[in-house]
C-alpha cells in the first residue's frame, strides 16, 4: 500500500508543537501571583495532548512497513466471509510453518463480502488496520478494478504464478487480472454441470444422457405436463445477482459473455439472445420452473418436493447447496457435463469463486504471500482444500491427480465426480470483470425478469439492459 | 435570605462589593460575564461544525470530484451534476422515493390520525395495549422486518398469496418480483411500520384539545363529522404540520425497506434515492457522483420542508 500524500500545512499555520499564540492586544486582566503555576499546568498538558495527537498522526500515516518480516514468528491478518476458509487456514498453518521461513498465526475477521471490500477501503483511508490477507468475493472484486485501487493495495502475483505457466488455469487469472497483472489467486475452478436426480428420471423414464439442451428442453416440458416436474431453475427473486447468475451461466456456455477481456460488454450478442430465448420458453413449457431464492427457502421446498429434478450450477452447490438443503436425498444425485447447445458452444461454464491475496507494503505483506502459496497453490493444498471445501483445483495437473480421480462421492451414488470435471478443465471460459459490473446486474437483472414474464421480447430486453447499462457506465 | 432594599437595588455602586477573588486570584469581573454564554454552548457548535458543517462542506466538494474511496479525488467541476440529469437510474429513484413520500404524507399520516382519534375515544378500554402494539413495529430492527415480509410476500410460499388463495381463490401474485406490486409492498411496510410510531404524536396532540371546544360544538349542534373538521383538525394544525414534514423528511431519505426487502428491484423499480446514493458508493466505489447524488437530495428535501413549514406554519404562533 503505498502511502496517501498528506495536505501540506500552510506556511505559519500553527501546528501541534507550535507554541501558543501569542495574548490577545486586547487588554484583559492583570495577571496576579498565583495564576503561573496553573497556567504552566495548562501549557504542559497542551503540550503533551499535542505531542500525543501527533504521535497518533504519525502513526496513522505510517504504521505500515515499519520493517518487512522475513522470518520468524508472525501474526496474520485474515479477513474472510466464510467459516470454511477460516477453518481450512487454520488447519493448513503447521503445513505452512514447515514451507516457510514463518511460524504463523491467524487472527481472523469474518463479515459480508461486501462489508468486507468497503471496510478494507476505509482502513485503507485511515493508514492503518488493514489486514494481511484476504478473500474477495468474485463480484466484489469488480469494485477493485475501479482507478487503480487493485495496483494501490494488492499484492501483484504476476511473477510468482509464472513458473506455473499453463498449469494454473488462465480462466481462473481472469477474473482478478488488472492491466495485465494477476492481484488474488482464486480459490476454485467453479465449472458448472447439470445436477440430476437419477431416481425421479428412471422413474419417469427421461433418459440421463441427453445430449443437446433443446433434447432436454422438450423432455422436460413433456415431464411437466404429465407429472409437473421441471428440470432446471431461474431466480426471479430480489437478489440481483443471482438472477443474472443463473442465466449468464448458460450464456458463457454458448459462448456469450458480460464482458470481454478489455471490460466492454458484450451481451448485445446473439448468443445472449439465443439464451435469453431458451430460458424465456422453458419457462413457459415447463421445462424450467422460477424460484425466488435459488440459494433459499423457495428452492429447498421445490427440491424437497422433488418438483425439480435436475438444474445447472457450479460445482461446489452440492456441497453448499444440496447437501445442506436436501440431506436425505444422499445417494440419488448425481452429476454429469452440461448438454450442449445444437448451435454452438462449450460443454461447461463457470460460477462463482473468490480470490485471496495479500495487502501490499505491509511488514507481514510477504509473510502472508508464502502463507498463501504453501496453503493455495501446492498440489497438496489444492487436494485437500477440494476434500475440505469441496472447490475444485485452479490447476490443471491436479485434475488428473489419482486420489482425487479415485474419489467417490457418497451423496451422489458413489460417483467419481472427477470423471466428469476432469475433461472439463479445458473448456471452463474465463469469466471477465469490470469496474461497472454492478451496474450490469442492477439493470441486467430487471429486464431478464421482464423477459421471463413475457412482458418483453429477449431482442427487447437486451436491448434495453444494454442501452441503460451504457447510459450509466463510466460515470 | 437578607433582602436587600429597592433603592439600594438601582444604584450599583451602592451593592456590597463583589467577591473578586477565587482561591486567591482574580475572578476577571469584566471577561466571565460575557463570555459564559459562549463557552457554555461552545462545545454543542464545535462537535456540530466537526460533524455536521464539514462533511456536508467535504461532500459538497467531493460531488465535483471522482474518487473511487482511495488516494486523490479528481476534480471534474459539475460533470456529476450533468450526469445525473441523464441518469435514468437516478430519474428513478426520484420518482420511486416521490411515490414513498406522497404514501407517507397521503396515506400514512390520515391513517394515523385516525388510529390516533380511535385510540383518543371515550370508554376505550386496553388503551395502553393498543398504544403499545401499535408503537411495537418502529422499534422492531428492520432485518426482521424484512426478513418477515419477505416469508409474508413469496410468490410461491408467501403467507399473502396462501391467504388470497384460500379465502379469495386468488393467488400467485409476484409481489416482490412485479414492479408495482413490489412498490405496493415497501408502501404496507412503510405504513405498517411508521403509523403507530406517528399515532403517539396525534394522540398526544389530540389529549391537549380543549374539551371545551367539543362542548362549545355540541352544544351547536354539530355532528361527529362537523367536530372532526371543525374542531379536531384546526386544533391540530402544529402537531399535523409537525408530523408531515418530519414524515416527509424520514420518507425522501428511505432506505431500509426497499434495501433489506427487494435490492432495490426487480431492475430499478423500488430503489430510493438513499439507495442510489448508497450503491453508487459501496457497490461501484463512485463516491463523487454518490456524492453529488446526495446533494440533489439535502437541496431537494431541504427546499421541500422550507415549502412545507410555511404553509403548515410550523414553529410559528397561532
Amino acid at each position: 500500500m503505498k502511502n496517501l500524500p498528506s495536505p501540506p500545512t500552510p506556511r505559519g499555520t500553527p501546528g501541534p508543537h507550535r507554541a501558543p499564540p501569542s495574548p490577545s492586544p486586547v487588554p484583559g486582566p492583570v495577571p496576579v501571583p498565583g495564576t503561573a503555576p496553573r497556567r504552566t499546568v495548562l501549557r504542559w498538558a497542551a503540550a503533551a495532548g499535542a505531542l500525543a495527537t501527533a504521535g497518533t498522526a504519525t502513526a496513522c500515516a505510517g504504521g505500515r512497513a515499519a520493517s518487512v518480516r522475513t522470518s520468524g514468528p508472525v501474526t496474520l491478518s485474515l479477513w474472510t466471509h466464510d467459516q470454511g476458509y477460516q477453518d481450512f487456514f487454520a488447519r493448513s498453518v503447521p503445513r505452512a510453518d514447515r514451507a516457510t521461513r514463518f511460524s504463523y498465526r491467524l487472527r481472523v475477521t469474518r463479515a459480508g463480502a461486501q462489508d468486507l471490500v468497503t471496510k478494507l477501503l476505509a482502513q485503507a483511508v485511515a493508514g492503518r488496520g488493514t489486514p494481511d490477507l484476504m478473500g474477495f468475493e468474485i463480484g466484489n472484486f469488480a469494485r477493485m478494478l475501479r482507478g487503480d485501487l487493485s495496483a494501490r493495495l494488492l499484492r501483484d502475483w504476476t511473477e510468482d504464478v509464472a513458473p506455473l505457466g499453463d498449469d494454473l488455469l488462465a480462466a481462473r487469472r481472469a477474473p482478478y487480472t488488472v492491466d495485465g497483472r494477476l492481484y488474488a489467486l482464486d480459490s476454485d475452478t467453479p465449472a458448472t454441470v447439470y445436477y440430476y436426480r437419477d431416481d425421479l428420471l428412471s422413474k419417469y423414464g427421461i433418459p440421463a444422457d441427453l445430449g443437446t439442451w433443446e433434447e432436454v428442453a422438450r423432455a422436460g416440458a413433456r415431464l411437466y405436463d404429465k407429472h409437473r416436474v421441471s428440470l432446471g431453475a431461474v431466480s426471479t427473486g430480489s437478489d440481483l445477482n443471482q438472477v443474472v447468475q443463473l442465466f449468464a451461466i448458460l450464456l458463457y456456455q454458448r459462448g456469450g459473455a458480460l464482458f470481454d477481456a478489455h471490460a466492454h460488454p458484450t451481451l448485445d450478442s446473439p448468443e445472449a439472445e439465443e439464451t435469453l430465448r431458451f430460458i424465456c420458453d422453458g419457462l413457459r413449457t415447463g421445462f424450467l420452473v422460477d424460484v425466488a431464492d435459488f440459494y433459499g427457502p423457495s428452492m429447498q421446498t421445490a427440491l424437497k418436493r422433488g418438483s425439480v429434478a435436475g438444474l445447472w450450477m457450479a460445482s461446489w452447490y452440492k456441497t453448499f447447496g444440496l447437501q445442506p438443503n436436501v440431506p436425505e436425498q444422499s445417494g440419488r444425485w448425481r452429476i454429469r457435463a452440461l448438454p450442449r447447445f445444437s448451435a454452438g458452444g462449450g460443454r461447461t461454464s463457470v460460477a462463482g469463486g473468490t480470490g485471496f491475496t495479500a495487502i501490499t507494503g505491509k511488514a507481514n505483506t510477504e509473510a502472508g504471500a508464502g502463507f498463501l502459496s504453501a496453503t493455495w497453490l501446492t498440489e497438496e493444498a489444492q487436494i485437500r482444500r477440494y476434500r475440505e471445501l469441496g472447490y475444485l483445483p485452479t490447476r490443471r495437473s491436479v485434475f488428473r491427480s489419482p486420489e482425487l480421480l479415485a474419489l467417490e462421492d457418497t451423496f451422489c451414488g458413489g460417483q467419481r465426480l472427477f470423471e466428469v470435471y476432469a475433461p472439463l478443465v479445458d473448456h471452463v471460459p474465463a469469466y471477465y470483470q469490470s469496474p461497472d459490473q454492478s451496474i450490469l446486474m442492477d439493470v441486467l437483472s430487471g429486464y431478464l425478469i421482464r423477459a421471463y414474464r413475457g412482458d418483453l421480447s429477449p431482442r427487447e430486453a437486451l436491448r434495453r439492459a444494454t442501452s441503460d447499462f451504457r447510459a450509466q457506465a463510466s460515470r | 435570605m437578607t433582602s436587600i432594599p429597592a433603592d439600594r437595588l438601582r444604584d450599583p455602586r451602592s451593592l456590597p462589593p463583589r467577591a473578586t477573588t477565587i482561591g486567591g486570584r482574580a475572578a476577571g469581573p469584566r471577561r466571565g460575564p460575557a463570555r459564559a454564554p459562549y463557552v457554555f454552548i461552545a462545545p454543542f457548535y464545535v462537535l456540530y461544525v466537526l460533524f455536521m458543517v464539514v462533511p456536508i462542506l467535504v461532500a459538497v466538494y467531493l460531488s465535483l470530484c471522482e474518487w473511487v474511496g482511495l488516494g486523490p479525488p479528481h476534480w471534474v467541476g459539475p460533470r456529476n451534476y450533468a450526469h445525473l440529469l441523464t441518469d435514468v437510474s437516478f430519474h428513478r429513484a426520484l420518482g420511486n422515493t416521490g411515490v414513498y413520500v406522497l404514501v407517507s404524507v397521503l396515506v400514512i399520516v390520515p391513517v394515523a390520525l385516525m388510529m390516533a382519534q380511535g385510540l383518543n375515544a371515550r370508554g376505550l378500554r386496553a388503551r395502553d395495549l393498543f398504544r403499545v402494539a401499535f408503537f411495537i413495529p418502529m422499534v422492531v430492527s428492520p432485518i426482521v422486518v424484512a426478513l418477515i415480509f419477505s416469508l409474508v410476500f413469496d410468490r410461491q410460499f408467501g403467507l399473502a398469496n396462501s391467504v388470497l388463495r384460500a379465502v379469495f381463490g386468488l393467488g400467485g401474485f409476484d409481489w416482490l418480483g412485479d414492479p408495482t406490486l413490489a412498490k405496493v409492498c415497501i408502501g404496507l411496510i412503510m405504513l405498517w411500520r411508521w403509523a403507530g410510531y406517528l399515532t403517539i404524536f396525534f394522540l398526544a396532540g389530540l389529549q391537549n384539545v380543549p374539551r371545551s371546544l367539543y362542548e362549545a360544538a355540541e352544544l351547536d349542534g354539530a355532528g361527529r363529522f362537523v367536530t372532526f373538521t371543525a374542531v379536531t383538525l384546526p386544533a391540530l394544525k402544529p402537531v399535523t404540520g409537525f408530523v408531515a414534514v418530519t414524515s416527509f423528511i424520514s420518507a425522501a431519505q428511505i432506505f431500509d425497506e426497499p434495501f433489506l426487502l427487494t435490492h432495490g428491484g426487480p431492475g430499478d423499480a423500488t430503489l430510493s434515492v438513499a439507495m442510489f446514493i448508497y450503491r453508487a458508493a459501496f457497490e461501484r466505489q463512485q463516491f463523487g457522483y454518490a456524492a453529488a447524488a446526495g446533494v440533489v437530495l439535502f437541496v431537494l428535501v431541504f427546499t421541500i420542508s422550507q415549502i412545507f413549514n410555511r404553509l403548515l406554519g410550523i414553529g410559528r404562533a397561532s
